[in-house]
């Protein structure tokens, strides 16, 4: 959906931003300026994972998302893990393209163990998995070279919740539900209304509830989505990412939509 | 072309930036400063977050704020404390307000060809004890002030500054004038309306509202002790001292 | 010594009449001289121990350790050169790291143990470089196993069951052979290696030592840690008991 009216009703370039993963209110004009004939490079996200959710409850954080990675709108990984352990204590979700993803994936997993082999008894935690990120995807949007994601950091640190985002363009931010992609526009209004009141009075289970609930809203309404998802979690016992599950879905209601279409009647 | 072709290669840039929303606003008064930034930050009709703050103490006496692309303003707000902390490493005391000022416009105009998307205004007291305002564009162009709004709601704020603080379109009683400085209380009314205001008006104004307070040495703290949500942040009981003041505002 | 005064030692880049290379050797020596280091391979995991020699009672306790960490699943003691062994547990981080981003998959130690030996063969071949003072025990669990090698100054490495290198190497590798190692499990092998380094350690001739342990099994994970501290002072308690025993 495009919420700026400005753009209803003109042509869609189908070369630019077919997966709908730039930031909507910056969709691009669809005339040409004196610039287009520039010079110009740089990347567009190919493989893609679609939005993750995250929530802060009472033991920690629980973060969610499916296990779909698009080739843009063909469905063609249907079981690739988007949720990654960084050591003991956080958990990162990744949205966008997915090659960007399993290169941070690395990059992390090396720092963790250069961490771990130093052996002076430190460890990251997630303020210092977000900083890093943070820093890294300010870096590469700096070089005109973004890595194409739109990141979820969650984890506990010296007992305090942490979570918060960053994304292509190295803009961060923290609250206590957050949400990439699609699921800023769907699922986000559904999280705050559950979560931002009173965070510490959700358990574990209604948690998991709150996020089943908000996953199963976007497979319906996202396109690029799976009914197939996993769920982390980060509690003071540390890390732990679920197996996939299926969501329950029901589509009842699709046999008396009427109204546009041939269908009329 | 008719057929759905393309007449040449469809070329593409990734855009480095985004704009997130907000307003910063300060004033001077003639021994003390007041910087103050609503702390939604948001992207588009999206809100990201209702609490970022744009406002910073840098030193005993001064505070940043930051205003505009919010990944170049933290980075940017990040590096200007380094300097300062370099400095203090130097010296042994802090930088001077003018000082930080003349850094602030080499460090924005260093990225004259790539610019920080920031608009910066600095607040604080001089080294004479007189209050002061500074104003930059991203490039670093700077002038020091009495006042100055930036951000999304500026183009509503900053006639209503000129009114309030310049007088501007205002006559003063015949055998009258009109003050060169505002007391504190005057101004923090001011401060908080044109916030209210604001965020009544504009879409990307809201949520929180921090005001910075920093006074010159030896001022009497008597106006701010009815002031509710204050906090202070001095860490010397004799220089210049700084209170916060947190309030909401409207999250709609 | 035959060597001194022969000119045949002055350089690792030259051979003495009789194919020795005797900077090679006298490498060795910095080994035999310092505290002992032992490393077991048993049914579950691998241990590893250093009997630390406490050069001054002004030391903070568990500085300058012996024991360092090379991957999450491989640890590294050395004996000799401290510092020379410190250089080798860099250049050994390095190497995995190296070996990780190719293979994708966690290092074998066999496949580290080739690399490190490498590098080290290599400092006995110039005249501009000493071979490194310091014989390095590496051990650790992989698809394969557990594992554990030591590496000589010359930089040959051999795969053992049990390894000890040291100044008490001698009645260490004595204890080690009574010890039926493919049945320990890797706690009791934290006992036996514990007893073992009390018992070689020489009180009338020695300062005062602190004991260093490390393990890496099923019950850290597959990780390389160091000994839990209830564990570790259980096993020194043990390895003292038994001490007064065997007198």
């Amino acid at each position: 959906m495009d919420h700026f009216p400005t753009n209803w009703g003109r042509p869609r370039n189908e070369l630019y931003d077919q997966y709908n993963t730039f930031p909507l209110h910056q969709r691009p004009t669809n005339h040409t300026d004196t610039f287009t004939d520039g010079v110009q490079r740089t990347q567009q996200p190919i493989v893609t994972g679609t939005s993750v959710l995250a929530i802060q409850y009472k033991d920690g954080v629980m973060m969610a998302a499916d296990n779909l990675a698009s080739y843009g709108s063909l469905a063609r990984f249907r079981d690739i893990t988007r949720l990654h352990a960084v050591g003991t204590s956080t958990i990162v979700g990744a949205s966008g393209d997915m090659s960007d993803f399993q290169y941070l994936q690395r990059v992390l997993d090396e720092i963790v163990t250069d961490e771990f082999t130093a052996g002076d008894g430190n460890s990251l935690g997630p303020a210092e998995v977000h900083e890093f990120l943070a820093r890294r995807m300010y870096a590469r949007r700096s070089k005109m070279n973004p890595l194409w994601n739109a990141l979820l950091v969650g984890g506990i640190q010296n007992g305090k919740r942490f979570l918060a985002f960053v994304d292509l363009l190295g803009t961060t931010y923290s609250a206590s539900s957050l949400a990439t992609g699609y699921g800023a526009h769907i699922a986000l209004p559904i999280l705050r209304q559950d979560v931002d009141p009173n965070p510490d009075a959700i358990t574990e289970e209604a948690a998991r509830e709150i996020l089943r609930k908000c996953m199963r809203v976007l497979y319906y309404r996202d396109a690029r989505s799976l009914d197939k998802y996993q769920i982390a979690t980060v509690t003071s016992a540390g890390v732990s990412i679920s197996e996939a599950q299926k969501l329950d879905t029901n589509w009842d209601f699709a046999e008396k939509i009427r109204g546009y279409g041939s269908q009329t009647q | 072309m008719p057929d759905g072709s393309y007449e040449r290669p469809q070329q593409r840039q990734f855009n480095p930036y985004s704009e997130n929303g907000g307003t910063i606003l300060a004033i001077a008064g003639a021994d003390f400063s007041v910087i103050a930034g609503d702390t939604r930050q948001s992207e588009g009709y999206s809100i990201q977050t209702r609490y970022a703050p744009k406002v910073f103490r840098l030193t005993e006496r001064a505070v940043l704020a930051v205003n505009g692309f919010a990944a170049d303003g933290n980075m940017f707000v990040k590096k200007v404390k380094q300097r300062l902390e370099w400095y203090r490493h130097a010296h042994a005391k802090d930088m001077p307000l003018r000082a930080i000022a003349r850094l602030i416009q080499t460090m924005l105009y260093a990225q004259r060809f790539f610019p920080y998307y920031v608009y910066n205004i600095l607040g604080g007291i001089e080294e004479d004890g007189t209050g002061a305002v500074y104003s930059f564009d991203p490039v670093g162009s700077y002038e020091r002030e009495a006042c100055r709004a930036a951000g999304a709601a500026q183009s509503l704020v900053q006639p209503f500054l000129d009114n309030q603080i310049y007088f501007k379109n205002q006559t003063p009683a015949p055998g009258a004038s009109h003050p060169t400085h505002l007391p504190l209380p005057d101004v923090l009314s001011i401060v908080i309306d044109s916030f209210t205001s604001a965020t009544e008006r504009h879409i990307e104004v809201g949520d929180g509202l921090e005001i910075y307070v920093v006074l010159a040495k030896g001022r009497s703290t008597q106006e701010l002790a009815s002031i509710g949500g204050l906090q202070e942040l001095s860490t010397r009981a004799e220089g210049d001292r700084m209170f916060v003041i947190r309030r909401d505002l409207k999250k709609d | 010594m035959t060597s001194i005064g022969t000119g045949y030692d002055l350089s690792a880049s030259t051979y003495s009449p009789d194919g020795r290379i005797f900077q090679v050797e006298y490498a060795n020596k910095a080994v035999e001289n310092s505290g002992t280091v032992i490393g077991l391979r048993v049914k579950d995991g691998v241990v590893l121990a250093v009997e630390k020699i406490i050069h001054s009672k002004l030391l903070v306790p568990e500085a300058n350790r012996r024991i360092q960490t090379v991957d999450k699943h491989i640890g590294l003691a050395s004996s000799g050169l401290l510092a020379d062994g410190r250089h080798i547990a860099n250049r050994a981080r390095d190497e995995a790291a190296s070996l990780l981003s190719m293979w994708r998959s966690p290092p074998t130690v066999q496949a580290l143990v080739d690399r490190v030996g490498l590098y080290v063969q290599a400092y006995t071949l110039y005249s501009s470089v000493r071979p490194f003072g310091c014989s390095t025990i590496i051990g650790g669990v992989d698809k394969t196993g557990p594992a554990l090698f030591i590496i000589e100054p010359s930089g040959v490495s051999y795969g053992f069951h049990g390894a000890a290198v040291g100044k008490g190497r001698q009645l260490a590798k004595t204890e080690l052979e009574k010890l039926k190692l493919s049945e320990l499990s890797t706690r009791e092998a934290v006992f036996e290696i514990a007893r073992i380094i009390y018992l070689v350690h020489d009180d009338a001739k020695e300062k005062d030592f602190e004991l260093e342990l490390s393990w890496i099994g099923d019950e850290t994970g597959g990780l390389h840690l160091p000994v839990p501290k209830d564990l570790y002072d259980e096993a020194s308690r043990k390895a003292k008991e038994s001490l007064e025993n065997f007198e």
